[in-house]
């Protein structure tokens, strides 16, 4: 789905990902790498398979959207050094678009670790009208974010609900849906202000808004 | 020879006391003497405490040495039942055996009451099953059990039932095995299958033992209470306050009275009415609910074992075990859903021996006045239910291995065959033991070396151990199975705790908003640190809590009462049936009152949807399942997505388009081939599973519900279930944990068995379809039930599609 944005066209990607093509940069929030192999290290058993399957969808979206630009809004990282980590690694270094990673509350990895990849680490991050952050901010031009994973309740007759991921745009910010396999949903309330998109399985769905 | 020097005995300590031992309690005696296990079948109240610990005392005058070290232990549920039979059984020890002591060791014990037990171990152990697995998980746990004679397991037909009781007979397995000669005996008021009770406490010892029931057969009346003017009878409603002056009627006319209400809710509300509306009992009147203090609660306790109080309103939380005296009346809010539950608690009220005593009975709408009439039918039958016992149980189990290798480790193979005793595990197949075994040392069943998991490590020795110890204390904090919501505590801001209550009731209070609990007004002023502050507020209107459980079935024995009594309603001549008379015409001008060979639909549309009523009067656990069949089925006519709802008397199918009732008659979807496999395929089971995985992930050690006081070092390994259940359902569809939901689904959510027999049922009754303009009396409390089950044979993108499309007609209006 395309939509405009202070005059900026963006593509609003069924996966989660937010492609803006004036500036050939793609965007990905909270994709929490490492987070099964985390719990794991501490007795949690959950299966290992969701590990590969941000690799799976990443080179989907770079098939599809001819980026020069990736851009992580925060927590890339769930937690200390894992094995997770060196698969990152030596998925980055084979990558021909530069990266930046926004960092966000989990990213709590030592500056050595992100060395070995081609990752620029920054606080935020200005793109034209545009300010990329992790945690949503308030005064800003236009806040591109994550940190929150937004999820809405889908109500229909006959008593119907689906809970779904979404891109939350609120009348200065865009907040991205958490692109990470192992990751919940935060349900947010939608008010007349502000505009939601759901991601289906193919396709992303406008919330009809009040007239 | 002076009387002093006579040896003791507790025939003579019971004579001094001026009581005359029952029949049952000598038996009792007699059996244990004999080296005997066995099971006491007594309801509380009956002296079934010195029926047991009579026989351990006995046994040590018996013998001339002193005896050395533990000698008894005693399982009940309760920590706040713990401290009264450790009085209870302290003081008799005493007084017959002067330098021994019992202990009691919870959940709540101290540190120095710990060290205390360790240092010097007593003649007596009171605790609760997590407590007992914790003893299990010390390095010494041989040393403190060397000696122990026998184990008591009280209120065995409630924890029977429940994981908890998988926990015990894990514990009886492994202790039995260790020591052979160990006397294993329950406490069990009636059940339908008492049998099967013995049977599977006393799987352990190897033998058959002996059952010993208590003779105090009481007589039960059921009264109903009803209004003087039939109009205002509402047709829906769980709260009964209608009935409010008939209630206080009755709590004047008697010196003590107990009103159980069915959830914690109702409690609150009908506390505070009756204060409202009875100002001057102020002061004789408490409310009891589990999710109250634990300090509160034991002071009511106190008070009605003293006769202090007039009035406690109360919800299942005085059922079990406390003892008091009995009280003069007892009232019951609202439907108890099962025979045996009320006959507990009608048991409350006192009454001469061979007199009647009565229960009244508060339906709290209409159709509630069948099922006063079909629970007398019941009663008057002694049709009391069973209990389900959980088989396999592989969070219990996992758990459980964890326990022991947190303490001394364990050998698999010595293992296997002791876990094998047990009834819970007694089929437990090779590859699944070894699957456990896997999961608690590998994480998964296939085998990565370059994997980081790290749980239970294998000595040079072939032990199973947990080494580090960061892994250890998290088990040994979250260990046992009680399961509860996301509870958080509440607080004043001044301090001092008033309870718990659950997350989802307070995350949709903001700063300021007002909410009623245990009895008090209170302000919301923040939650921090898993705390809820408050302060006291002198608002006149607050929002009640309510908390999720407490929705419960009817059971079999009911379902089939309440089905008999309806069907011959219009022979009855009870002022129950009287006070019907109103709501049966109507259900008759606009429907029928089906008859025992006639199955009734009721269809009709409303603003809400199309709305379709199926009455198999079979319990909520059965319709759910039910529900979710027939909207499979339909769905394979013409995908399409309900709302489903359920009470004990029916079901109904909600659709924004119309239900194809006449499709459902021609293809005869009612009937009962295939049932389980069509359950497997509709996705309202993936939900139910949903919901029993919860509490396994907890169990299972999968969920860290982190360190109390301490929520900043477990920050990154927190997570909810839900993700847990989406990972396995989409990852690991074999994973037992993952398949143990279906199946406690199948088993404990929805009791296949029945469902099997109730088809059957339907299958030779005639389908009688009607079409009606409004809701009839029998579906309005169906309809307007609000926690729903859904179910859908549409692709989540068709759905979200025509759900939008419907948002943008509402929105061009």
């Amino acid at each position: 789905m395309r939509i405009s944005i202070r005059g900026e066209d963006f593509i609003l990607d069924p996966s989660g990902a937010l492609f803006w093509e004036a500036q050939g940069a793609l965007m990905l929030a909270d994709i929490h790498l490492g987070k099964i192999t985390h719990f794991r290290k501490h007795g949690i058993a959950v299966p290992r398979a969701p590990i590969t399957d941000f690799y799976v969808r990443i080179e989907k979206l770079i098939q599809k959207y001819p980026f020069q630009q990736l851009y992580f809004l925060g927590d890339l990282f769930h937690s200390n050094l894992n094995s997770e980590w060196d698969t990152f690694v030596s998925w980055s270094q084979k990558q021909a678009f530069e990266m930046t990673l926004i960092a966000g509350n989990h990213d709590i990895l030592p500056a050595q670790a992100y060395q070995k990849t081609p990752l620029h680490v920054v606080e935020n991050l200005v793109l034209g009208e545009f300010i990329l952050t992790h945690h949503p901010e308030e005064h800003t031009p236009f806040n591109l974010c994550g940190h929150i994973h937004p999820g809405i309740m889908l109500r229909g007759p006959g008593r119907q609900g689906l809970k779904l991921s979404c891109f939350f745009q609120r009348p200065n910010q865009l907040i991205l849906p958490a692109f990470g396999a192992f990751t919940g949903l935060h349900l947010l309330t939608k008010s007349v202000d502000d505009k939601v998109y759901i991601l289906g399985e193919k396709e992303v769905f406008a919330y009809p808004n009040e007239p | 020879m002076s009387v002093s020097q006579q040896k003791p005995s507790v025939e003579s300590w019971f004579k001094h006391k001026g009581w005359k031992p029952a029949a049952f309690q000598r038996q009792t005696w007699k059996a244990y003497q004999e080296g005997q296990s066995g099971l006491v079948n007594a309801p509380t109240g009956s002296g079934k405490t010195y029926a047991l610990w009579g026989a351990i005392v006995q046994e040590s005058l018996a013998v001339e040495a002193k005896p050395k070290g533990l000698q008894a232990i005693w399982i009940t549920p309760l920590r706040a039942l713990a401290v009264e039979i450790q009085q209870t059984t302290h003081k008799m020890t005493q007084e017959l055996l002067p330098e021994m002591e019992v202990q009691k060791r919870t959940g709540d014990s101290t540190a120095k009451e710990k060290a205390a037990f360790k240092s010097k171990l007593p003649f007596g152990l009171v605790t609760t099953p997590e407590s007992l697995h914790l003893l299990l998980s010390h390095k010494k746990n041989e040393d403190y059990f060397k000696n122990l004679q026998c184990i008591v397991v009280d209120e065995w037909h409630e924890l029977m039932g429940s994981k908890r009781g998988v926990q015990v007979e894990l514990a009886l397995a492994y202790l039995c095995a260790l020591f052979p000669k160990l006397r294993v005996w329950g406490i069990s008021a009636t059940l339908g299958n008492l049998e099967l009770a013995q049977q599977i406490l006393l799987q352990p010892t190897g033998q058959k033992g002996i059952c010993i029931r208590a003779n105090t057969l009481k007589k039960i009346r059921v009264q109903s209470l009803i209004p003087q003017t039939m109009e205002t009878f509402p047709w829906r409603g769980h709260l009964g306050l209608h009935l409010l002056p008939e209630v206080l009627k009755q709590i004047n006319k008697n010196r003590s009275t107990l009103v159980f209400t069915n959830t914690r809710a109702q409690c609150e509300i009908w506390y505070q009415k009756i204060l409202e509306a009875a100002p001057q009992l102020a002061g004789e009147i408490a409310m009891h609910h589990g999710s109250m203090e634990k300090k509160v609660r034991l002071w009511v306790e106190n008070q009605l074992r003293e006769d202090k109080l007039k009035l406690v309103v109360c919800t299942s939380s005085l059922d079990l075990g406390v003892d008091f005296s009995p009280v003069e009346s007892c009232i019951q809010i609202g439907s108890p859903k099962g025979v045996g539950r009320f006959l507990q608690r009608a048991g409350r009220s006192g009454h001469r021996p061979g007199a009647t005593s009565t229960i009244h009975f508060v339906p709290t709408h209409a159709m509630e006045l069948i099922e006063a009439l079909a629970l007398q039918k019941a009663i008057d039958h002694q049709a009391i239910e069973d209990r389900q016992p959980y088989l396999l149980s592989f969070d219990v189990l996992i758990q459980f291995l964890m326990t022991l290798a947190v303490g001394n480790g364990f050998h698999p193979k010595e293992l296997f065959t002791i876990i094998q005793r047990s009834f819970c595990f007694q089929e437990m197949r090779k590859e699944e033991w070894q699957w456990c075994l896997n999961f608690i040392r590998y994480g998964s069943q296939s085998l990565e070396h370059y994997d980081e998991y790290k749980k239970v490590e294998v000595t040079p020795e072939g032990k199973y151990q947990v080494l580090n110890k960061g892994i250890a204390m998290r088990h040994r904090m979250s260990m046992g199975t009680i399961v509860g919501g996301a509870d958080l505590k509440i607080k004043y801001l001044k301090g001092g705790y008033l309870g718990s209550i659950e997350e989802w009731f307070i995350s949709k209070l903001q700063p300021g908003d007002t909410f009623t609990f245990s009895g008090r007004i209170l302000e919301l002023v923040r939650i921090q640190n898993m705390e809820v502050l408050v302060r006291k507020s002198k608002a006149k209107k607050a929002k009640v809590p309510s908390w999720m459980g407490g929705r419960m079935s009817f059971s079999a024995h009911l379902s089939q009462m309440l089905r008999e009594t309806l069907y011959d309603i219009e022979q009855n001549d009870s002022p129950e049936r009287k006070a019907l008379e109103g709501v049966l015409q109507q259900q008759k001008k606009q429907s029928i009152i089906p008859q025992p060979e006639e199955f009734l639909i009721e269809s009709f549309s409303s603003r809400e949807g199309h709305h379709a009523i199926f009455y198999p009067f079979e319990g909520r656990a059965v319709h759910e399942a039910m529900a979710s069949i027939v909207a499979y089925r339909l769905g394979l006519l013409e995908p399409q997505s309900f709302s489903l709802a359920f009470n004990d008397y029916g079901f109904e199918l909600l659709s924004d388009r119309p239900v194809d009732i006449q499709g459902l008659l021609d293809n005869d979807l009612l009937n009962p081939q295939d049932i389980f496999e069509d359950l497997r395929q509709s996705f309202n089971v993936s939900e139910m599973a949903r919901r029993k995985f919860r509490d396994i992930a907890v169990i299972g050690g999968l969920v860290f519900q982190g360190f109390p006081n301490k929520p900043i070092k477990t920050k990154h390994l927190q997570s909810g279930t839900q993700l847990f259940y989406e990972v396995f359902k989409d990852y690991e569809p074999d994973n037992l944990l993952y398949l143990q939901a279906l199946t406690e689904t199948y088993e404990h959510g929805m009791e296949e068995g029945r469902l099997q027999q109730a088809f059957e049922r339907i299958e030779k009754q005639e389908l009688c379809w009607l079409q009606t303009n409004h809701p009839t009396p029998f579906s309005f409390p169906i309809i307007t039930d609000r926690l729903r089950g859904k179910l859908s044979s549409e692709k989540v993108e068709d759905r979200i599609k025509r759900m939008l499309q419907q948002l943008n007609k509402a929105t061009q209006i």
